[in-house]
Order: structure tokens, then sequence, then C-alpha cells
């Protein structure tokens, strides 16, 4: 395409598509080199490694709300269906961490092919059956024989704790979504998902496969909160259906996605960092009101800030659009 | 095993027309505004507390609760209206943020009610005279029995209201088309804070019938009633009142009698099932119809 354009105008692109190169390369190195350093510095381990997994999890939401343009109010399926793959490999058939936790992606994967029949619908449809295919996942697993989830009292992961490995793995896990987001947002297929987004019909018109493409971007979504799960299963140790597929963990990703700003790939790891600094504060301080605060703060952030940090920066400057990751 | 599905079956209709008006409220709201109420569980339950409160504090019977429940969060809702919605119009994709709105909305006001009340679950310890009333096999509690006719009256209301009124019309008339009638000299947005208001009424009622018929709530316990307001809607065709009203018995009896018929476990599940069922077979809802854009 870029031969038709005028001369001046690819020029123009190649220097836009370059600002944006160094801007997504400086992003990884200021992240990777902030996180590679908290360990190192004795900072505090568990709340950077939430950061990081709030981070991911909001990332690969925007895959599927921010590209993809659906809403799954019951994300949570994934990220606890990770923790209880990763727990009952590991516990119960022996896997070693670190090759339990892909076949824990595998599973978030597998399960988003069983929700694949959910993606004709749209809006509120698919946040409402997104919603309860969260709860069907959550009282399957706590139905389960008590040999295989270990009940209400969920799996102890017994003496497999190693923080700081389980840091720098999720510090992996981050970095492997940051990049995917990157790749996607300039690649063919995060061009189609957009364009699916905003009309599946003129997009089917132009020869893009609609239900390929919204599968590819439903899948990438599903992986990362599986990895993401299984990941905080081996950090705390410990999975039970309670907290493993607690609405909040869908309510914070959400939330964090929204803050940052759907739709681009700086957004959510803005959100992430800014929102968890916020509930970092405010629990230290109120930790009563905590519950109050975060139901307020999204009320706030809907009525006042829609398009999120980064959103409403770009729309006040659209001309950074085309070098902002 | 017959009196079990007699048994079953009163009280799945008892229960469904609780369900029912979970619906209509929740319908209304969607058909007028396109908004998704996430919060209306954690409103039912205030209304619990409200009657909670005015039993135990001023010792007014819970009949006695439901004009002021629903004087009062008809004020809130009509309030709450003017904060939250006229702002929401500015969002790139008004729908998916009115859910996420009321999501919040529900997170702070289960928060709040557990600052109030604590995380124990209450009941209000009043009871009718006689406390149950022998119907053919089974014996049925009065409270049940009496919850079940306040909320026939309430629907007959709501009905004479939807369909005599002029503003009960109106508000049909804008869940079928919103634009249309704005042209024919309605005011919109008078009109949807009515709508608004009259949901977070019945909201409140709800509340406080739901604690005369079931056992105990808690500030948690408000999620468990948006879901299954969602599914009642859902199955009811979204934005169709009287769908919801069906669709809310329906569900109420098949849950009822799916505790008859299978494990604790899996009658916890059939809910979510015929939900997902539905949407994936009929999005519609059971009842076909399908509002004019």
């Amino acid at each position: 395409m870029s031969e038709a354009l005028p001369a001046s105008a690819s020029a123009d692109r190649a220097h836009g598509e370059r600002i944006y190169r160094r801007l997504a390369i400086v992003l990884g190195l200021l992240v990777t080199g902030y996180f590679v350093t908290v360990p190192l510095l004795g900072l505090n381990l568990a709340f950077h490694f939430y950061m990081m997994l709030w981070i991911t999890m909001a990332t690969a939401f925007n895959i599927s709300s921010g590209f993809s343009g659906y809403m799954p109010f019951g994300y949570v399926a994934f990220y606890g269906v990770g923790a209880f793959t990763t727990a009952i490999l590991v516990k119960k058939a022996g896997f070693a961490v670190l090759a339990a936790l892909p076949l824990a992606g595998v599973a978030g994967v597998l399960l988003s092919l069983l929700m694949a029949p959910t993606l004709r619908l749209s809006g509120i449809y698919f946040a409402i059956v997104s919603l309860s295919l969260a709860g069907i996942c959550r009282l399957t697993i706590a139905n389960l024989p008590e040999e295989i989830t270990g009940g209400s009292f969920g799996i102890q992961l017994g003496s497999r704790a190693a923080p700081v490995h389980a840091f720098y793995v999720m510090m992996a896990v981050m970095l492997l979504a940051l990049a995917s987001v990157l790749w996607l947002s300039r690649s063919r297929l995060g061009k189609a998902l957009r364009a699916v987004r905003d009309d599946a019909e003129a997009a089917d018109m132009m020869g893009v496969n609609v239900g390929w493409v919204r599968l590819q971007g439903w899948m990438m979504a599903a992986f990362f909160p599986a990895l993401c799960g299984g990941l905080e299963a081996w950090y705390t140790n410990v999975v039970d259906t309670e907290t493993a597929f607690n609405t909040l963990i869908t309510a914070k990703t959400v939330i964090y996605a929204v803050a940052g700003g759907l739709g681009t790939v700086t957004g959510p790891i803005v959100g992430a960092i800014a929102m968890s600094w916020l509930d970092e504060l405010v629990w230290r301080r109120f930790p009563l009101i905590n519950l109050l605060i975060l139901g307020v703060a999204v009320m706030m952030l809907v009525l006042f800030l829609p398009r999120g940090i980064v959103g409403t920066i770009l729309r006040a400057r659209p001309q950074w659009r085309r070098f902002i990751p | 095993m017959s009196g079990l599905i007699f048994n079953g079956l009163v009280n799945g209709v008892i229960v469904g027309a609780l369900y029912a008006l979970l619906g209509l409220s929740l319908s209304l709201l969607y058909g007028v505004l396109r908004v998704v109420n996430f919060a209306h569980g954690e409103l039912v339950i205030a209304g619990s507390f409200v009657a909670y409160l005015l039993f135990h504090s001023l010792g007014l019977p819970p009949l006695l609760a439901l004009p002021v429940a629903a004087v009062g969060f008809f004020l809130v809702g009509w309030g709450a209206y003017y904060v939250l919605i006229p702002r929401l119009a500015r969002s790139d994709d008004p729908e998916s943020m009115s859910f996420l709105l009321m999501y919040g909305f529900s997170i702070a006001l289960a928060a709040a009610m557990l600052l109030l009340f604590g995380a124990d679950s209450r009941s209000i310890d009043y009871s009718f005279d006689p406390i149950s009333v022998p119907i053919g096999p089974v014996n049925v509690s009065t409270a049940r029995l009496v919850a079940l006719g306040v909320t026939v009256l309430i629907t007959l209301a709501m009905g004479a209201f939807l369909f005599r009124t002029l503003p009960g019309k109106a508000l049909r008339a804008a869940a079928m088309n919103r634009e249309a009638i704005q042209i024919v000299g309605v005011n919109i947005v008078r009109l949807s804070a009515l709508a608004f208001a009259l949901a977070f009424g019945l909201a409140g009622v709800t509340g406080v019938l739901i604690a005369l018929v079931f056992p105990a709530f808690s500030p948690f316990s408000g999620g468990e009633y948006s879901i299954i307001g969602f599914i009642v809607i859902v199955l009811g065709g979204l934005g169709n009142p009287v769908g919801a009203l069906i669709a809310g018995v329906f569900f109420g009896v098949a849950e009822q009698m799916a505790t008859v018929f299978l494990p604790q476990a899996l009658a916890q599940i059939v809910g979510f099932a015929i939900l997902v069922a539905t949407v994936l077979v009929r999005p519609t809802g059971l009842f076909g119809f399908r509002a004019l854009r």
C-alpha cells in the first residue's frame, strides 16, 4: 500500500512507525527494568507480584474488550480454571510447577473454545452469559469429587513455594502478554479484529473471516488469565473455589483496564499500575472502607473518565495516536 | 413423592412471583433506558434491611414497611437518575458502560451495607398468626402467602399503570422505540427518570417481601438476586415486562422442582444452564418479542 502513497506521506508514515517502535522498546525496557530490580533491592515482593498480575490480566482483557469489543464479565472463569489445573496437575499428578503452568494456559484456551458459541452474542447478552458461565465453572469445580479438587478446603501445593521464582515467571508472562498485544496492535489480525468490532458485516464483505478472527482474539484473551491463575496458585500455595472464582477478580481486571483506557497497549499498564497504588494506599489507610472506595472509584471512572487515562490523553491529542503503543 | 412435587409447585409459584417482580423492575429499566441494573440485587437487599430496621427499632411490621420502602426507594431512584445517567450518554459505548457503572454501584452498596450492618445473616423474627396455612397436603407459611398476595397486587397495579395510564403507555412506547416517542412530544428525560425511580421503588418492595419469604439475608446475598433477575429478563425477552412476569414464575417453579428431583449441587446449576441455553437457542427470549429500534 505504501508505494501508492505520495513520497512525503509514506516518509511521514515510516517516521511515525519508527517513533512507535522506539516508544514500544522504551516502554518494554522501563517495565522490565523496574520489575527486575524489585527482588534485588528487597522491595515489597507481593505488591509487585500482584501489580504484574493485574497488568497481565488487564492487558489480556483488553484483547477481548478493546480489540474485539466483547466485555466478558465472567473473565474470572479462565483464571479459576488455570489455578485449579495447575494445582491438580502439581499436587495430584506430580507435575513440576513449570510444566503445569503451560498446561494451565492450554486449559484456558480449551475453555475459551467451549465458550466460543457465545461469541455470536454481543453487548449486554454476551456480558450476562459470560457471567453465568463463570458461575457454572465455579459450581462445577466446587462439586467435583473431593479427591480431585479438595472440596471446600481447596488444594495446598505443599512445599513448592518459591516466591522469587514465581515473581520472575510472572514477569516473563507479563512481558509475553505485552509483546503479544504490541504485535497484535500492528498485525493483520489486530486490524481485522478492530474492523470486525466496528462493523462485522463490512469486514465480512472485505474478505475477513469474521468467526475465525474473533475466535483467535478470544483464545488469546483466555490464555493469559489462565496462566495468571496458575501463577497465583503457585505464589500463594493454595487454591480454593471461593478465592479462585471470586468475582472481585473480574471486577479488578475490568476496572484496571478501563481506568487506563481500552484499545491501547499502554492503557491497561498505566491503569493497573495507577490503580494498584491507589488500592494499596487506600487499603493501608482505610482497610474497612476499601471495598466501598473501590465501588465508588468504578462509578467515578465511568462517569468522568469513560475513556480511561490514556484514552483521554489521546482524545485531547489525536496526533499522538500513531506514536503511542 | 407427590406431596414433595406439590410442595415444590406451591413454593415455586411463591418464589417465582418474587422472581417475576425482580424481572419486572429490571426489564422496565432495560426497556426504557438500555441500562442493565447490576446493582438490582443489592438494592433488593437494602429493601430487606429497611424492613429489618423498621421492625427492630420501631416495631413496625413488614407489611407497613412496604409503603415506606416503596416511597423511599422511588425518591432515591429519582435522584440517582439525574446523578448517574445523563453523563453516561457521553461515553462511546453507553450500554456496556452502564453495566460497568451499575457494577461499581453494586460493589459500593454491598460495602456500605457491610459497614452499617456487619457480615452476619439477618432475619426478621416477625410471624403471622397462624404461622402456617394448610393447602391440600402441604402446610405453607402465612408469611409466604401474604408475600404472594402482595406480589400479585403489585403486579396488577403495575399492569394497570403500564396499560391504562398515559405515563405507563409512554413507558412501554419508549421501550419499543425511543426516538419515535420524542417526536410525538414526550419528555424523554422525565420519562427515563420515572422508569429509574419505579425500578428502584420496585426493588425496595421486593426486598421487604424477600425478607418475608426467604429465611435470611446478608449484605452479600444481593449478587444471587441480580443473577436470578438477569435469567428472568433474558428468558422473558429483554425489555418485555409481561415476558418477565411469565418467565419469573416459570423459573421459580423450575428451580424448586430442580431441588426436588436433583441433588443440591446440580440444582444450583440449573438456573445458569437455562439462561445459557435460552440465549444460545433463542436470544429474543421464550416469548419472541423484539423491540423495534
